[in-house]
């Protein structure tokens, strides 16, 4: 079929009409009343997650966390009378897919974005939700480059690069180690931890970082990395990125003879970690992580759900997406709208609302007022609670 | 520095691996087959499910039924590289260059994801680990089983070398390289020869690909990717369409790559790599052992 002018005009006309009209279904009459045909509409979450790509094994584990809690709230009658609707987009991990997915998520009316895994690929997100007016809380992605660009719409439920550091730094100094590597893999979410650990650790009298050295990701051998680490003979170890590589470099650092600690950061903490890392490479390796089910007293029933729903454990990050959508109900609930402002507003003045973490509250930076990092350990091939940092 | 130089060697016999397929194609018809990092994948799965399927195995047994699992992947790859030839690319043979090598591009891509769809997007670890304690000689650590891998890649090289400038149908293999359409006239028949041209380029990717995932243990969709890159630029290096050319080129690649790391540091890794990829392109396109003035694609 060959498009006439006229054919475009039309189309375009009627595309046209559509967006205006879902902007208005969008932004209600803010008067707080909803308009008649937004109150049979569902409330609809957006979801950018890694579905393709390096982090494509984490992508089911935050949907379907996710559309749990959209089920459970939707057996309760919904929010504000609507039933909640999840809708999800592939970011890739990779900047240019999560742009490609947020602006079709905003085109497709969403009215809260809870997703973002990948920092990287988070960054970019961040201006077009905040153009349409979407509020977005970030289950995963902890960079402080997310806190850094100060928007009011965006609100991080996971701790942050630095939070996250300062625990490492706390546990590195627990352990008396006196000379540290660390390993990141050049990506936000990675390096910012990496460097963050660095500039604690320069403070006097503590240990020493006696290297920081970047790894390609993807690749299968490390060992021109590892040769590098171990000559400057570190006595621990402190990977920052993903668990594929983590596994890799584990279990590499232990072929190679390294005998002190290993550490991960928050990304590498999945059970795939321990099965690449190999059994004897895994054992004792500690992770800087927050709660997570299975260190969590009172989760047993949340496992129970998930493992009947999707016959699979809970994967990393299922907990905070479940949450992520939790929490968007309740502030859909106390705004008694979609309007991003009043849905913002509603945001910051949560208190005390209870999600795996603990109690909730906002700094005024829209990060946890409390991190919770704690120190994981590995025994036998699961992680368990080592140190609660407290 | 022993070790940077052993490093450097038992990486770059994975990429002399993986770079024969892709010179030896290059070599018989032109083409720079971007799916062949993906037959390496298609390889490291393929060793997955076989050895699934056989089951537990005490560890003693571990290296003798990797090495029979590691023929039968080469033949399964082999059979899926001689599949790809003549579903993507026989039929634009004759079309111009640049289609065959968007037609790569898209095989790629569709092995990729084809694999994702059946064995989903998680890491699978190999149920049999080549691991072992690591030894030292002259301060370069090392393991009894890298000395076995790179052995079997030394000995699939030669191998094929052999194949190559011994026997008739690498005979066959040269002159329709040097000129497809006497050869016929000669009385040889052209597709079977590239067909048998890519079982070969294959079964060694898929061989790579084995050895690849019972060494490092994680194997996923996307694991062809960068090695493809790699072994392309191993065979640049050495000169591409030449074979001792492109084993050399592997190893080299693997030493660069190894002292990259250690001059430069870590995240200069790639840059220096592909950096040296686009210097032999502009300098040297025909590589370091590369005779016949090659077409730039």
């Amino acid at each position: 079929m060959r498009a006439t002018p006229l054919k475009c005009f039309t189309s375009l006309a009627v595309l046209g009409l559509l967006v205006t009209g879902c902007g208005q279904g969008l932004l209600g009459d803010g008067g707080g009343g909803q308009t008649a045909a937004a109150k049979d509409e569902p409330i609809v979450l957006g979801m950018l997650i890694p579905q393709s790509g390096s982090e494509a094994a984490i992508g089911p584990y935050m949907s379907n966390a996710a559309q749990l809690a959209v089920d459970e709230i939707n057996a309760k009658g919904g929010v504000l009378g609507r039933k909640l609707e999840l809708r999800t987009a592939d970011d890739a991990c990779d900047a240019q897919s999560a742009a490609a997915g947020a602006n079709k998520l905003v085109t497709e009316g969403v009215d809260i974005s809870v997703g973002g895994y990948c920092s990287g690929a988070t960054l970019p997100t961040l201006p077009i939700f905040g153009k349409a007016g979407i509020p977005m809380i970030i289950p995963a992605a902890n960079s402080q480059e997310l806190v850094d660009q100060k928007l009011k719409h965006v609100f991080l439920i996971n701790g942050t690069g630095s939070q996250q550091a300062a625990a490492a730094e706390k546990w590195i100094a627990k352990q008396g180690s006196g000379s540290v590597a660390l390993m990141h893999d050049n990506t936000s979410y990675s390096k910012d931890i990496a460097l963050r650990t660095q500039a604690l650790l320069e403070a006097p009298g503590g240990a020493e970082a006696v290297i920081t050295e970047a790894v390609t990701p993807k690749e299968s051998d490390y060992s021109a990395n590892i040769t590098n680490v171990l000559a400057k003979k570190p006595d621990f170890v402190y990977w920052t990125g993903y668990f594929q590589e983590g596994g890799l470099i584990a279990r590499q650092l232990w072929q190679a003879g390294y005998k002190g600690s290993i550490m991960v950061g928050d990304g590498s903490v999945s059970p795939k970690l321990v099965e690449i890392a190999g059994d004897e490479a895994a054992e004792g390796l500690y992770a800087t992580m927050t709660q997570t089910p299975d260190t969590l007293q009172g989760a047993e029933g949340w496992i129970e759900a998930y493992k009947k729903k999707y016959a699979s454990e809970p994967g990393p990050y299922s907990n905070q997406a479940y949450d992520a959508v939790r929490l968007a109900a309740e502030a859909v609930t106390k705004a008694g709208a979609t309007d991003g402002d009043k849905v913002i507003a509603a945001l910051e003045a949560i208190d005390g609302f209870q999600m795996f973490s603990g109690p909730l509250k906002f700094t005024p930076e829209h990060t946890l007022a409390n991190g919770g990092f704690q120190i994981l350990v590995v025994k036998g091939d699961g992680f368990a609670l080592q140190d609660a940092l407290k | 520095m022993t070790q940077l130089v052993w490093n450097g060697l038992f990486v770059g016999s994975f990429y002399a691996l993986v770079a024969l397929g892709y010179s030896m194609v290059y070599g018989i018809i032109k083409l720079l087959n971007f799916a062949h990092g993906d037959l390496y994948m298609l390889g490291a799965f393929a060793g997955f499910a076989i050895l699934g399927a056989v089951g537990g195995v005490s560890s003693s047994m571990a290296l003798p039924l990797l090495l029979a699992v590691l023929v039968v992947t080469m033949v399964v790859t082999g059979l899926a590289g001689v599949a790809l030839e003549r579903i993507a690319y026989r039929p634009l043979r004759r079309a111009p260059r640049l289609s065959l090598l968007i037609t790569a591009v898209g095989a790629s891509f569709a092995l990729e994801y084809g694999m994702r769809a059946v064995a989903g997007a998680d890491p699978r670890v190999y149920p049999v680990r080549l691991g072992g304690t690591s030894m030292e000689v002259f301060g370069a650590r090392f393991t009894v089983q890298q000395l076995v891998l790179v052995g079997v890649a030394v000995a699939l090289m030669a191998g094929l070398n052999l194949l190559v400038t011994r026997t008739r149908e690498g005979r066959a293999m040269r002159a329709i390289a040097l000129d497809p359409r006497t050869s016929a006239l000669m009385g040889i028949d052209v597709n079977a020869v590239i067909s048998r041209t890519f079982f070969v380029g294959s079964a060694l990717a898929g061989a790579a690909g084995v050895m690849a995932g019972a060494y490092y243990g994680k194997i996923d969709f996307m694991m062809g990717f960068l090695i493809g890159l790699k072994a392309f630029t191993a065979a640049v290096i050495g000169g591409i369409g030449n074979i001792p050319g492109t084993m050399l080129g592997g190893l080299l690649l693997g030493l660069l790559e190894s002292f990259g790391t250690f001059w430069l540091g870590g995240e200069w890794r790639d840059v220096f790599t592909f950096g040296v990829l686009i210097l032999f392109l502009t300098v040297r396109p025909t590589g370091l052992l590369g005779e016949r003035v090659t077409e730039r694609v």
